[in-house]
């Protein structure tokens, strides 16, 4: 890896100075991706930590809320409670914005729901108890912290997906891009210098043979004279 | 607008009924789940509730869905009987993924 080069590069000054352009530039990109997934990283950690006292809350008021369905179950037996649950009125309306983390797009739900008294649910109170009120209070409840848990969870789920390509592109410029743009910049220049020596080397022989050739002359006309 | 969605057994659908979501669909086996899910897809609804053991079994089916974009939201909560520990292990196993390089650094 360490002598790796572009390949097909010609050696000229200018493709020199291209190559230079692009290690500055994405020199610069890897600071700026560094930064982004730190950033990243630290927008995680933060929700880790509100995603475990949200889970909490919502599975035992889950817990409590299924513990009480059960309940009016008993009281008033399985049909009966499926019959009122058909007759409750849709009340849960949820209103989806999103916000960005760093460029991920993020959801945040808004849940509309009102306080609903005994009459608003919309089952008769003729063959219902005062267990099954308990359990659709209870379900009310939980079902809002469920949805919270789950704009969490999707949120958690995106930063991962972001942090793992974002940490993808860090080790790519880091580990193969620059090193390989750095390489090419070396060999280019070890090769222009090699040219220029070349070149030296010509032309100090060229200066000696036209000098020699001048001696000779000045031989002959002296010869000559 | 109804945008939640309730995929699960017959008495978690009731208790959700009972809650205010209307769009509840009691499931028995895999096949169902797949046909409900996917209505659900279709519906648009913006978030999806299922219960564990059922989403155990479709996982693979939600996850060829969805691939990453933002809605629905699928959220997994515990079956009566079951115990919350599974979803955690998920979240813990990302948690490795994404930061397991920066944890040891």
């Amino acid at each position: 890896m360490a002598q790796d080069i572009i390949d097909g590069i010609n050696p000229t000054r200018m493709e020199l100075l291209n190559l230079k352009k692009r290690t500055k530039l994405a020199e610069k990109g890897y600071t700026l991706l560094k930064e982004k997934r730190s950033a990243l990283i630290k927008e995680f950690f933060d929700i880790l930590d509100r995603v475990k006292g949200v889970r909490e809350e919502a599975y035992s008021k889950l817990n409590e809320a299924i513990i009480a369905l059960t309940s009016a179950q008993i009281v008033m037996g399985d049909m009966a409670v499926r019959k009122a649950s058909l007759a409750v009125k849709e009340s849960i309306d949820v209103d989806i914005a999103s916000r960005s983390i760093m460029g991920v797009s993020v959801p945040i739900v808004n849940i509309n729901m009102d306080e609903k008294s005994l009459i608003d649910r919309g089952y008769g109170f003729n063959d219902t108890s005062i267990q099954l009120d308990e359990a659709a209070k209870k379900f009310e409840e939980s079902i809002k912290l469920v949805i919270e848990l789950a704009e969490i969870e999707k949120t958690i789920y995106l930063l991962a997906d972001e942090i793992e390509a974002t940490k993808r592109r860090v080790n790519a410029l880091e580990h193969i891009m620059i090193p390989k743009f750095k390489n090419t910049v070396k060999f280019i220049d070890m090769r222009l210098q090699d040219l220029e020596r070349e070149n030296f080397v010509r032309l100090k022989k060229i200066q000696s043979t036209v000098e020699d050739k001048e001696e000779e002359n000045s031989d002959e006309m002296e010869i000559a004279v | 607008m109804s945008s939640v969605g309730i995929i699960g057994n017959m008495d978690i659908v009731s208790g959700f009924r009972l809650g205010g979501v209307k769009e509840g669909v009691a499931v028995a086996n895999k096949d169902e789940a797949i046909v409900a899910f996917d209505k659900f897809l279709d519906d648009e609804l913006s978030v999806i509730i299922i219960t564990q053991k059922i989403a155990n079994e479709i996982r693979s089916h939600i996850n060829k869905k969805l691939g990453s974009q933002v809605l629905p939201m699928v959220i997994e909560i515990p079956d009566k009987d079951s115990k919350s520990e599974e979803s955690s292990d998920q979240l813990a196993e990302l948690i490795k993924r994404v930061t397991g390089v920066e944890m040891v650094k």
